[in-house]
């Protein structure tokens, strides 16, 4: 009789662990898909890039500096190897293709051409298709760590090897909180 | 995340079952009524009267739940004449961006539509079938007025009704409900009020009262709920607000999107006091919260308050109008020297693109002839040479103009492509982007175009009168040939409110407008200048 009990509870607690198990394995595939997701963006911004620079280099003639800056900056970012300095080149391609955006401002002829506004709304979106695919990332992180972090679970994840996930840190200047930041008072 | 999506899709199954349960019960105590007329005698009687009873309405209520319930997006979208966005106009192409953008922060889980409603009201709704179907759909008035966040916020917070299951419901409810009052809305137009002596109208008429009952199933919670999740999704919750209070002020459609779709939408279209209380009896019969009160939960995790919110608007508005007169004021005339070398002018700078002999090389002299420069250092003046190489950049199209027989050239006007004539400026616009032009109202209409409406509107009124006096009486002036199919033009207003004599394709689907007709149009729509006659009829 006590055998069987035994032989029950083993199961149950068997049973249990593989529920668990199975809950983490998909969470750490979701976190890791999200992080593809993050990539494909990149890719699409690195090649929406030399377009919008062969478009606007002729009208911008005392911004070439500028321009340069975002083509060196891409370069370096497709060419980075490690995810450390991948990270890197990418907030400052982001920062520079930021002061292209606002000097571009300043032209009224690139404002009126179709090309350069479409050129331009694409990239917008990317850029936010990128904020939201690294907001997504973190999400699913804080998730995942949470799950492998409470308390019964964290007994399995530690037997079986689930690692730490990092957040995604953003770059210095897009540290602000945005809805704070655009505050009404008169700013 | 609160629920599992096994949780969702469990509550959602079990409400889903409850509405087919209501219907079952609706048409049971129909047949039973109607079929106990039939019976002489007590009807509890017979258990064969009671079965016969419960069959027809097993089956009645099966083909209806069928019918409305699994294609229910496709009914909306037919319903709405709802467009898929087209890629070569610039807002619908920001709007297929957007929907992207929230593909990618809710991690691509489930495929949603989006579609735009012809429509100047402004609103938004999602819907979602039991065949898996999901589709977000924008108005055009809506769509046109929204900034880049504004709209991010407004998808967002369609896609968490979509993804969380709440919208499946409503949408159900939506189509097997709202059959009853699409019936009782026909009606009660054909027949001016003698429809009530009409059974089948009766009926129609009890079934929606009792569907009215449905709003209690569909609760106020779950648009706050979609509002926290978008700005869980965009990080910014001012963009919402300022969306909401945008909505407050506008036409959100009533009339247009048609009873039963309310529950989907993100504003109630029909302003009711209802929906602006709060209160037990108010939570438990309205399906849309207060506006102030979801302003007040957004402003809240931004810290701000809805009269600063206030302010700044009416400040927006007010610099928006205050715009137009002190840039006439400081509109600079020009000196140029022409290629006789004498100096000419003042010319102002829509008068020098009209120069032949102007060039980025031709000196020129600013406002107070102060400095000399070269024509492409000024900017305005260099405006004029970015205009002129974008028209080179034109193409021709297939359809020839239908007064002077010369080719249209394509043409970009306020974000989308119409169809212009380069010898009478008149321009041919299909008739679904029509509401997407008026929509738009960007820039404000020039003095010449405010004059002509004006003396359009007085005299097309007159004529009109004229026309209704003699019956009969023709125009003389001969109709235009369709630029597509050849058939003569209907000739025709707008519509009586707005009297811009327009000639429209009935087949195609094209709308030819004259020199300035579609500005005119525009800037009646804009300020509502409606001719008298159909106020007063």
């Amino acid at each position: 009789m006590a055998g069987w009990i035994v032989l029950a509870a083993v199961g149950v607690l068997l049973f249990w662990m593989i529920m668990i198990y199975n809950g983490l394995v998909s969470l750490r595939n979701d976190v890791q898909s999200s992080w593809k997701q993050i990539d494909v963006q990149l890719k699409r911004r690195h090649d929406l890039i030399p377009n919008l620079v062969s478009t606007v280099k002729g009208m911008m003639e005392f911004e070439q500096d500028t321009l340069e800056k975002v083509v060196s900056a891409r370069a370096k970012a497709v060419s980075a190897a490690n995810p450390q300095s991948k990270a890197e080149a990418e907030n400052v391609l982001t920062q520079a293709l930021g002061r292209l955006f606002a000097v571009m401002e300043n032209y009224p002829a690139l404002k009126s051409n179709q090309n350069v506004m479409h050129l331009q709304e694409e990239l917008t979106s990317t850029e936010n298709r990128i904020s939201f695919a690294r907001q997504l990332y973190n999400d699913l992180v804080a998730n995942y760590l949470t799950r492998i972090q409470i308390f019964p679970n964290n007994l399995i994840s530690s037997l079986l090897g689930f690692r730490r996930e990092e957040y995604f840190t953003a770059e210095e200047a897009a540290r602000a909180v945005p809805g704070v930041n655009l505050s009404l008072r008169g700013k | 995340m609160p629920l599992t999506f096994i949780d969702i899709e469990r509550r959602k199954n079990w409400r889903i079952a409850l509405f087919f349960l209501l219907l079952l019960l609706m048409y049971f105590a129909v047949t039973a009524v109607l079929a106990s007329s039939f019976y002489f005698g007590p009807p509890s009687a017979s258990p064969r009267f009671w079965i016969f009873a419960a069959g027809t309405a097993l089956i009645i209520a099966g083909a209806h739940f069928w019918s409305s319930a699994v294609g229910a997006v496709g009914a909306v979208i037919r319903t709405l004449n709802a467009q898929p966005p087209d890629p070569r106009d610039d807002v619908h192409k920001t709007l297929m961006n957007v929907m992207q953008e929230i593909h990618v922060v809710t991690g691509n889980r489930r495929k949603i539509q989006c579609r735009v409603v012809p429509s100047l009201s402004m609103n938004a709704l999602a819907a979602a079938d039991l065949k898996g179907d999901a589709v977000i759909a924008i108005t055009e008035g809506l769509l046109s007025r929204l900034t880049r966040p504004q709209l991010e916020a407004v998808m967002a917070h369609e896609a968490h009704h979509v993804l969380s299951g709440d919208c499946l419901e409503a949408t159900v409810a939506a189509s097997l409900f709202g059959t009853f009052s699409a019936i009782v809305e026909k009606l009660g137009h054909t027949t001016r009020g003698r429809a009530f002596s009409s059974p089948a109208f009766l009926l129609a008429w009890v079934m929606l009262k009792l569907s009215n009952l449905l709003n209690l199933f569909i609760s106020r919670e779950r648009e706050y709920r979609a509002d926290a999740a978008a700005v869980r999704m965009t990080r910014n919750p001012i963009a919402l607000a300022e969306t909401l209070h945008l909505l407050s002020r506008s036409w959100r459609g009533a009339g247009f999107i048609g009873s039963g779709f309310e529950m989907l939408c993100i504003v109630n279209p029909l302003a009711t006091a209802l929906d602006e209380t709060e209160g037990f009896w108010a939570d438990l019969l309205s399906t849309h919260p207060p506006i102030r009160r979801r302003m007040n939960v957004l402003l809240a995790m931004a810290r701000v308050s809805v009269s600063e919110l206030d302010t700044k608007a009416a400040r927006r508005e007010k610099a928006k109008h205050a715009g137009t007169p002190s840039e006439k004021a400081a509109e600079t005339k020009f000196f140029a020297m022409s290629p006789q070398q004498q100096w000419q002018g003042p010319f102002t700078a829509a008068e020098l693109a009209g120069l032949p002999w102007l060039s980025p090389l031709t000196w020129i002299t600013g406002g107070d002839g102060q400095a000399v420069d070269r024509a492409w250092k000024e900017p305005p003046v260099n405006a004029i040479f970015a205009a002129r190489l974008a028209e080179k950049e034109k193409t021709l199209s297939n359809f020839i103009c239908p007064s002077c027989r010369q080719s249209l050239v394509i043409e970009s006007y306020k974000g989308t492509q119409i169809y212009l004539c380069r010898f009478c400026a008149g321009a041919l616009v299909e008739s679904v982007k029509i509401p997407r032009i008026l929509a738009r109202n960007d820039q404000p209409a020039a003095d010449r175009v405010k004059a002509l409406t004006r003396t359009a509107l007085k005299e097309n009124q007159a004529r009109f009168a004229e026309h209704k006096l003699k019956r009969g009486h023709k125009s003389s002036l001969p109709l235009l040939p369709c630029p597509r199919c050849k058939n003569p033009l209907f000739r025709g207003f707008y519509s009586l409110a707005y009297m811009i004599e327009i000639d429209r394709c009935g087949f195609c689907g094209l709308t030819w407008f004259d020199r300035d007709e579609l500005e005119m149009l525009q800037y009646m729509v804009e300020n509502r200048l409606a001719g008298e006659t159909a106020a007063a009829r």
